[in-house]
């Protein structure tokens, strides 16, 4: 068993914090090691290790909250960690309006790993990097770009949970990701193409077989061909409502964004008001409210294989779950923690982790999908649409601290005209009102176009946690949408 | 909470050292102990405190470079950190642009940002102030939500060129959105000394103009003269800032390339004075070199650029001392860390006063580049949106989005506050950058949507 001195660790902090006063408290301990390359220009720029290892105690006392964290892992430092959440709880109690209270868990007990094919660590370094530089290399063979990137990041975690109600468990979760990108300048523009997705790389729990499906080597020329040929194509058509079509890449990130978000429970319920706001999905509107049109079905899914947010339990030690955020349109169904479900009367669906050992777990997205529809490939779609336009990896994303009013941009675009793909088109953007956004989606492509997508950036909480997401999507596609904004 | 103290750091860096297998080698340590207490709905629901600190450890092998950073700082963890990025040095392919690391030169003294009353405020103590703020709010029948925290930070850098620098420094903060049923409004203040933060002043603030806030009426989004309070230009302050480094011209991404010495605002100076007593000064980087003064924009002439050692390198420049703490995904790059729009003559309520037709907007959020080459960025209004008729407040309106070009906007300089606000680079303020803006009054600027509130 890795984790043999830390249990016993974990058990002392129990033990210190309910002799002080908790009547909850959980000690995670948590080993994270972190490899991180980039090839820029032909060079390699960055070959990045990090390996950190701390635990973090959690307690109730006197009916509220207090976490301490801290990186030496000894009996001597467990006690004091242990004794200085109980007087942070005390301290929170001055000016609390109600006792905490958590939902009923069976106490977790056993391991979890994620299937990985190929060990990513093991493979050879340089290996790894000569991928890099192979890529990198690829998109340099094409005239043009001005910056190129190539990276990959692998990402292995093992953490041990304990809790004063008798959960006991562990879990390893590795994840594999990579991307590369080419950037134009000319003539007072900048344009950016990046694969598989924007935001530097893509990401799953998988091993290296991930990098591999991607033929990043392969398709490296196209992208900067892309990049450089957006620098003189058509503007996109300043401020119309047209017909989109959005493909998976870019429509995860719209998943995350405008529905991942809004049904965070704690987000809801105003606990996150300061920072990025609350929700427009209020309680009351919880298996009423309609959210979009009868083709969206969103799913909540910490099962799903390959995803960010996979895993055996959470880190209030709640199982895996899977249910339903917006079936045929309606908004069903919230990402909850044990307190947050308490308030509704429900059993928590284990949605909350925390960003390694220094951090208390937060609500968080697991895998929100966007579930396939029966519109037939993209192609398919492309070819029964009139008229409109086409827009792929994100470029800009933002949303009002409802979740109601977004903006996004892509990367590219290109004009629809009679179910055919035509001219590129840059800079294009697209904005609106999230339930009408969702209510003008007619259409989303069918299973085989299907593809679990990572977003291992998503930022929450106060201090910042950086979260690890899942999003599956399919291309679809939406009417009477506001594109153009920019002038 | 006692500090790690720089005999402490000194010894890990020094250990890093001495186990490397390189022509050269760097150790930086960034040692934070931090406390933060979190409020919303009028209740404390999160609070929490960590110890944490970081050796990261850089190795070159003639052209070739490995990183690593580890937590763990026992003898058998700092010695194999040192040989895992010597054995990636050894096997990484060449980086024929590498210039080096960077030679140790003379760093000038700069005054302390180490304060001991907020390093060694205790949990009750940020407790006690929490609660003064919410009592305050639920006297109004308003709702409080933010965070109070208290941060020191210990940063040190060495190398095997001689380089050795430590400096302490503290950081407090409160920042809070008070919620009425039909309106929101926020307050925010940081600074070295929590004993220097009155949170019954921030309580005041936020609920004073929460209530005026209340019922925002339709407006139509548009081109509209703005008043921004200083949470709004601190926005504004950090995207421009990300532009005006060597590494933006040097890759075609900034709104100055080419037009250094040209007119690219309005009358408005920006320096970044890493010696500014009230902006958490530092004297070196974290690449150990001596940071120095920069005027980036003056009187709306783009003068200066930020640099890092080998960005500098690459370009025939020289460092200017603002390399950033390294991620995963980018190793070298500057930025502003003592940014400061320098203050005019009027005072907030003057600036409003000296509209005939326009809005106030308390901040911005969630915003992010549209197109950075054009500094196009876009984002909404929120926590206090207001019509000004006649140099009056005359209503709250619904939140706007804007898209919109930031230095095009500032072009547009139409009064500068004389009140510099500090703004931390975020909650902890790891490798971050810290600004000092005014309240700005713009001739234009375009909100191209709104919300439903």
């Amino acid at each position: 068993m890795p984790f043999a001195v830390e249990r016993d660790l974990a058990r002392r902090a129990l033990d210190t914090a309910r002799t002080r006063g908790a009547t909850y408290a959980d000690a995670r301990f948590v080993r994270r090691q972190v490899e991180d390359a980039v090839v820029k220009n032909g060079h390699v720029d960055t070959i990045d290790r990090s390996d950190t290892f701390g635990f973090g105690v959690r307690v109730v006392a006197d009916g509220a909250w207090g976490f301490a964290a801290s990186q030496v892992v000894t009996a001597d430092e467990a006690d004091r960690v242990a004794a200085l959440a109980v007087e942070i709880a005390k301290a929170s109690a001055v000016c609390k309006t109600a006792e905490v209270r958590l939902a009923p868990v069976a106490p977790a007990t056993g391991a979890f790993r994620s299937p990985v094919v190929q060990d990513p660590f093991a493979l050879a370094l340089e290996d790894r990097v000569g991928l890099l530089v192979a890529a990198d290399a690829a998109m340099r063979s094409v005239k043009g770009p001005r910056t190129t990137r190539a990276n990959y990041e692998i990402w292995r975690e093992e953490k041990l949970f304990l809790s004063s109600e008798g959960a006991d468990c562990e879990q390893t979760i590795v994840e594999t990701g990579c991307g590369i990108s080419a950037e134009a300048v000319g003539d007072g523009e900048l344009q950016i193409r990046s694969y598989p997705a924007a935001g530097g790389r893509t990401q799953n729990q998988a091993g290296w077989e991930f990098v591999e499906k991607w033929d990043l080597v392969g398709n490296a020329p196209r992208i900067a061909e892309e990049a450089v040929a957006l620098l003189t194509a058509k503007p996109c058509p300043q401020d119309v409502r047209t017909t989109v079509v959005i493909g998976d890449a870019q429509l995860m990130l719209q998943v995350h964004e405008s529905c991942g978000h809004p049904i965070e429970l704690d987000r809801a319920l105003g606990w996150e008001a300061a920072y990025a706001g609350t929700s427009f999905l209020t309680p009351e509107r919880l298996g009423t409210f309609r959210y979009g049109s009868d083709t969206v079905s969103i799913r909540i899914d910490s099962t799903t294989p390959g995803g960010l947010g996979t895993f055996g339990w959470d880190d209030e030690g709640v199982p895996a779950s899977e249910g339903w955020a917006v079936k045929d349109g309606v908004f069903v169904g919230y990402l909850m923690s044990r307190e947050t479900a308490a308030a509704l009367g429900k059993p928590s669906n284990g949605t909350m982790r925390a960003d390694g050992w220094a951090r208390l777990p937060l609500i968080r997205m697991t895998n929100v999908s966007l579930m396939p529809g029966d519109a037939g490939s993209l192609a398919d779609l492309i070819a029964d649409t009139d008229d409109g336009i086409y827009m792929e990896t994100n470029r800009s994303w933002s949303i009002d601290d409802k979740r109601l009013n977004f903006q996004f941009g892509t990367q590219l675009g290109r004009e629809i005209r009679k179910g055919t793909l035509g001219d590129l088109v840059r800079n294009p953007t697209y904005t609106g009102i999230t339930p009408e956004f969702w209510g003008s989606c007619d259409a989303v492509c069918s299973a085989s176009e299907w593809r679990m997508w990572g977003t291992p950036n998503c930022g929450k909480g106060q201090p910042g946690q950086i979260g690890h997401t899942g999003h599956g999507a399919a291309p679809a596609r939406f009417r009477n949408v506001r594109v153009g904004v920019v002038r | 909470m006692t500090l790690w103290t720089e005999p402490e750091l000194r010894r890990i860096c020094e250990a890093a050292l001495h186990a490397t297998n390189g022509d050269q080698a760097e150790a930086v340590v960034s040692a934070l102990t931090s406390g933060l207490t979190r409020f919303a709905n009028n209740t404390i629901h999160q609070n929490v405190a960590s110890r944490e600190a970081s050796l990261q450890v850089r190795v070159v092998v003639g052209k070739r470079v490995g990183m690593v950073r580890t937590h763990d700082l026992g003898a058998d963890g700092i010695a194999r950190a040192a040989r895992s990025a010597s054995e990636i040095a050894l096997q990484a392919p060449e980086n024929p642009v590498f210039a080096g690391l960077p030679p140790a030169r003379p760093i000038a003294p700069a005054p302390s940002a180490f304060v001991e009353r907020t390093a060694a405020a205790t949990p009750l103590e940020r407790a006690t102030r929490v609660a003064s703020l919410l009592r305050r709010a639920r006297e109004r029948r308003l709702s409080a939500a933010g965070y109070l925290s208290t941060t020191s930070q210990e940063l040190a850098v060495a190398s095997s060129e001689g380089v050795w620098a430590y400096a302490p420094s503290t950081m407090a903060a409160v920042e809070t959105v008070v919620t009425g049923p039909a309106g929101t409004a926020w307050a925010e203040r940081n600074a070295m000394d929590l004993g220097r933060i009155d949170v019954d002043a921030v309580a005041e603030e936020a609920t004073a103009k929460c209530l005026a806030a209340q019922g925002p009426r339709d407006l139509a989004p548009g081109t509209y003269e703005v008043v921004l309070e200083p949470y709004a230009v601190s926005d504004i302050a950090q995207f421009i800032g990300s532009s005006l480094t060597g590494q933006s011209v040097e890759e075609g991404r900034s709104f100055v390339t080419g037009k250094l010495g040209r007119k690219v605002t309005g009358d408005v100076t920006i320096v970044d004075d890493p010696f500014d007593p009230e902006l958490a000064p530092r004297a070196f980087d974290y690449e150990g070199q001596p940071s120095r003064r920069v005027t980036l924009v003056e009187r709306g002439i783009a003068r200066g650029l930020v640099y890092d050692f080998q960005t500098a390198s690459r370009v025939g420049a020289e460092s200017t001392g603002h390399a950033v703490l390294p991620t995963p995904t980018a190793t070298y790059a500057a930025l502003p860390q003592h940014l400061r729009i320098e203050a005019g003559t009027q005072s907030r309520d003057e600036l409003i006063r000296g509209v005939a037709r326009g809005v106030l907007v308390t901040r911005f959020h969630y915003t992010r580049w549209v197109h950075q080459l054009r500094s196009i960025v876009t984002g909404m209004t929120r926590d206090g949106t207001f019509l000004i008729e006649n140099g009056e407040i005359a209503h709250p309106v619904k939140n706007f989005r804007f898209t919109q070009s930031y230095h095009d906007a500032l072009g547009t300089t139409r009064g500068v506050g004389n009140d510099l606000h500090l703004f931390a680079a975020g909650e902890f303020m790891v490798g971050g950058a810290s600004r000092r803006v005014p309240a700005l009054r713009l001739g234009t600027f375009t909100f191209t949507g709104s919300t439903q509130y």
